[in-house]
């Protein structure tokens, strides 16, 4: 047995595979470029085509027009003699920054980097991205796996409970939450990320690991007591997905010939349960990459509803003051994320299934 | 071991996946040598940690609840109320004639100033809003509650008295007017320091006037509009000269461009996240841009450190998130804006208490008097009699607003109901008969689009467009579009004269019928939909105008003026409502609409 291990194990690890692993992931890598680029492309049009100045949106109706004008050269829009730039050389402009890794600068409030305001935000969204997708995991591969496995009505009941959370508004059962467990209950905050004051040092700004790291456990508690809400909020309603794929993924391997002779030889219930679940893995894995670009949008309105205090509800107030550079700089911060675990997610997925080769 | 061994070939394949077969498959390897005991431990250990993760779950629970009750109940339990000190001395109202000079109740307060008192552990009170700060600084804040803010961590010469819309010596000890009225000379109180104990001499307002006037920021025009110069005539005084006499110049005084600030203001750009602030009740402890605002009382003010030790004001991005924070005890005060049904909703609710005051914002439409069919009187007239006034206010706002007659608010003097006199409330007789007259009949309806925006002022916009299209349709003779636009849009179309009808809102700069006539007539903003030369010479007049009596008879007038054009509508007045938890006291609002958080207090 343990010859047989390791003629597994070197297979994996030999020249050849690695080689073309590395191809792969270069290929996909270089793919990242035309996808970010078009989704540039789109945002800094359609930003700009939309009717509306967005300086005057800024400065208020109330301004003079010299100020109009003053805001117009300092973003770009005019050159100093008064003249509009033409939208094109804006364009290249913009993108000849981009690729140094300038993403402007924000044009309103202190008009701070956008990058800086970036990843002042980024933390809290990842924070409740984890937790939210973890809940929604545990959900999903529960419960999914629960009616793949024991089939009949369990089956049809997880099927329901599927499709009604994918339909689940979100501010709708965010607000049921609040409602019950801050209002009623009493036992959790309705808003925000901690308590005034209780916020650990800054390491990786997930609140719930730094206070660990710094061993603040009341700063821990705050943080665990705020995101709980938001997480089962997010997670319940991404869970159905996961429910849905697990269920069909586990009812189908269930089908399979080995289970078949696994039963008939005795083997004990809950040992193949165990293979199954990993037989049936392929497809849930794939779908928790795709839920990523799901979890981000949830998030928005997540955060919103809970006012926590991250990507989303940045985004969504810089595109209300039609702050263009934010709006820009944070879509496109977005695409490269989302890019990048797309990428991470394929590469695994190439593992996982040998018929998909680079 | 056949069929083992056939599941193990999967089982490798699939944790190759993870680079970490080896390990897992070791493990596997080890379990399969402990044979059947393997099994046993498989479901002991699996008991263990379901009943391990109910059991921490249910401590984190409790823990939780345990948690949060012992965060809350230092912010419930102290009972902390500090010495009353000025506020209610101050008592002094400015004369509006030239000639008299202020003179001061207000300085014995200053004595205990540069001893910082040990003070209360913590007495705090929190805050929600859903409103934004924009930039924390003077030069280039132009909205309403970044202006609160900045109203509470610094101060003006003047200010108002709390509850009125009266001037008061803040900063200042009074002023003194040249007999051209051209040039006013405030005297500062002795003693004054910013939050961090550098002195406040006559030299900090000219360097902060100036540097509102060098940065030209969005409310820079309250300054360079009407201040020629302005110099420190020594340590104690500074004299404002002015383009023209301007009889409202102290009411200027009072907003925050001319608040003084602290050195640590970068001296030529907008410092919009500078937390220095001025000579105000509190200053700034920590900032976190939309999450929260924490203030803490500053021991240098002039009135003594104000009677709550702490506040934090936590940004809402929702309003009902709001109410329900309210209601769960998290913070002690609902401020800017609920919802009208959430009001209502909370005004029956135990242990809280909704405090109403009216607001001086206001909301009109305008009819762009270049664009058929609006350049025809008749028709404007006919659209200003129509329109259903009270039923905008109960059936959309529930009661917080109150019908408005005039673009002069209710409780500011000179304020006179022109249009209620002219055309009465939803007089729809007097509608059809002007309509008639300009041609119009129930076959050849007059088409109309009314503009409005659906967010800037609330969910509530569209339900007030729909009530003045239904009032306009009810006389039979008009047929009305409703078209909205986002707000940029929205204003870029109105700057460009495109739109005939469209409804705005206004919020105070400064309390003045000026600030409540001028900026419509003749105004690029609005795309210059109304203009009439008569009015602007009664405007001009009225800004300079020495007295009282000799200006309000002049706004009297021009509100005729206005009504009878009808270019501008009035249709409401808001109302501000706040919601507060039983104990909090002290708050005073008035229509200034600045909240004074060191007027507040617990009392339990």
């Amino acid at each position: 047995m343990l010859k047989f291990l390791f003629l597994k194990v070197t297979r994996i690890f030999s020249e050849t595979e690695v080689a073309s692993l590395k191809a792969f992931i270069i290929a996909r890598a270089l793919a990242l470029i035309p996808t970010v680029l078009i989704l540039v492309t789109l945002v800094f049009f359609v930003m700009r085509v939309l009717p509306g100045d967005p300086v005057i949106a800024i400065v208020g109706m109330k301004a003079p027009p010299e100020r109009v004008i003053e805001l117009k050269k300092e973003l770009g829009l005019m050159d100093e003699a008064g003249n509009p730039i033409p939208l094109p050389i804006q364009y290249l402009n913009y993108l000849s920054k981009l690729v140094r890794g300038d993403f402007g600068k924000s044009l309103i409030w202190g008009k701070r980097p956008v990058l800086v305001e970036i990843m002042e935000h980024f933390p809290a969204t990842v924070e409740l991205a984890i937790a939210g997708f973890i809940v929604s995991i545990i959900l999903g591969l529960v419960l999914g796996s629960l009616g793949g496995w024991m089939g009949g009505k369990t089956s049809s009941a997880v099927k329901t409970y599927g499709a009604i959370t994918y339909a689940l508004f979100i501010p709708w059962i965010g607000m049921l939450f609040q409602l019950l467990f801050a209002v009623w209950l009493g036992i959790l905050p309705v808003a925000g990320r901690i308590d005034t004051g209780l916020e650990p040092p800054t390491i990786t700004g997930l609140y719930l690991i730094d206070s660990v790291i710094t061993g603040r456990w009341d700063s821990f508690m705050s943080a665990l007591r705020h995101i709980t809400l938001p997480a089962l909020t997010l997670g319940l309603v991404i869970s159905g997905v996961f429910t849905r794929v697990t269920r069909t993924s586990v009812e189908e391997v269930m089908r399979q010939d080995f289970v078949v002779a696994a039963r008939a030889r005795g083997i004990p219930e809950h040992k193949i349960l165990l293979h199954v679940l990993k037989n049936s893995f392929v497809p849930i894995l794939t779908m928790m990459g795709l839920q990523l670009a799901l979890l981000m949008t949830g998030a928005v309105l997540t955060e919103t509803t809970f006012s926590w205090p991250g990507m989303g509800t940045f985004l969504l107030e810089r595109i209300q003051y039609r702050d263009y550079t934010t709006v820009q700089g944070t879509v496109v911060f977005f695409a490269i994320i989302v890019s990048l675990v797309n990428l991470i997610v394929d590469i695994c997925y190439a593992y996982i299934d040998p018929r998909i080769r680079y | 071991m056949v069929y083992e061994r056939r599941f193990l070939d999967r089982w490798i394949d699939l944790r190759n996946i993870c680079r970490k077969s080896f390990y897992v498959a070791c493990g596997e390897v080890i379990g399969d040598m402990m044979g059947k005991y393997a099994k046993k431990r498989l479901a002991v250990s699996t008991a263990v940690a379901a009943v391990g993760i109910v059991i921490a779950l249910i401590i984190g629970l409790i823990g939780g609840y345990f948690a949060g009750s012992m965060a809350a109940a230092p912010a419930t339990a102290t009972v902390t109320v500090t010495k009353t000190v000025g506020a209610k001395t101050v008592t002094s109202t400015v004369e509006k004639t030239v000639e008299k000079t202020i003179t001061s109740t207000v300085e014995k307060t200053v004595t205990s100033v540069k001893t910082v008192p040990a003070g209360p552990a913590v007495s705090r009170i929190v805050i929600g809003v859903t409103d934004k700060v924009t930039d924390i600084d003077p030069s280039n804040a132009y909205d309403f509650y970044t202006w609160e803010v900045l109203s509470n961590i610094m101060g003006g010469l003047m200010r108002y008295a709390p509850g009125t819309t009266e001037l008061e010596p803040g900063l200042a000890t009074g002023y003194t007017v040249s007999p051209d009225g051209k040039e006013y000379t405030f005297r500062l109180r002795p003693n004054l320091y910013f939050a961090d104990g550098t002195p406040m001499t006559a030299k900090d307002v000219v360097r902060s006037i100036k540097r509102v006037m060098e940065i030209n920021g969005d409310p820079a025009w309250l300054v360079t509009d009407f201040v020629k110069d302005v110099v420190a005539v020594d340590d104690h005084t500074v004299k404002f000269i002015l383009k023209e006499p301007i009889a409202f110049f102290p009411a200027l005084v009072a907003t925050a461009p001319y608040f003084p600030v602290h050195p640590a203001y970068k001296p030529k750009e907008i410092d919009s996240d500078q937390t220095a602030g001025g000579v105000g009740p509190y200053r700034i402890v920590k900032w976190v841009r939309d999450v929260e605002l924490v203030l803490e009382a500053n021991p240098y003010w002039w009135q003594g450190a104000p009677k709550t030790k702490q506040i934090v004001i936590k940004f809402f991005k929702d309003a009902t998130a709001l109410r329900m924070a309210l209601e769960a005890g998290e913070i002690d005060i609902a401020w800017r804006t609920l919802r009208p049904t959430d009001i209502q909703d909370l005004k029956g609710k135990k242990g809280i208490k909704v405090i109403e005051v009216p607001g001086a914002y206001i909301r009109y439409i305008i009819f762009n008097t270049k664009i058929p069919p609006f350049d025809n009187p008749l028709v404007r007239k006919a659209l200003a009699a129509a329109v259903n006034r009270k039923a905008i206010c109960e059936r959309v706002f529930l009661g917080t607003t109150a019908p408005l007659y005039s673009m002069i608010p209710m409780g500011m003097w000179s304020h006179k109901d022109s249009f209620l006199e002219k055309y009465g409330e939803h007089n729809i007789e007097l509608a059809k008969k002007l309509l008639k007259e300009a041609g119009y009949s129930e076959t050849n309806k007059l088409k109309i689009e009314l503009w409005y925006t659906p967010t800037h002022y609330g969910d509530t916009e569209v339900d007030v467009a729909t009530l003045i299209k239904e009032a306009w349709e009810e006389t039979g003779l008009v047929e009305v579009t409703l078209k909205s636009a986002e707000w940029t849009t929205y204003l870029e179309y109105t700057r460009k004269g495109m739109l005939g009808a469209t409804l705005y809102g206004w919020y105070p700069d400064y309390i003045d019928p000026d600030d409540y006539t001028s900026p419509w007539v003749n105004a690029s903003w609005t795309g210059y939909a109304y203009s009439n030369p008569e009015l602007i010479e009664i405007l001009k007049e009225a800004r300079v105008k020495p007295t009282l009596e000799e200006r309000a008879k002049l706004y009297e007038k021009a509100q005729d003026i206005w009504a009878e054009d009808a270019a501008i509508v009035p249709i409401f007045q808001g109302k501000l409502a706040v919601a507060v938890r039983e104990g909090v006291e002290g708050v005073i609002l008035d229509p200034t609409m600045l909240f004074r958080y060191w007027l507040i207090y617990k009392t339990s």
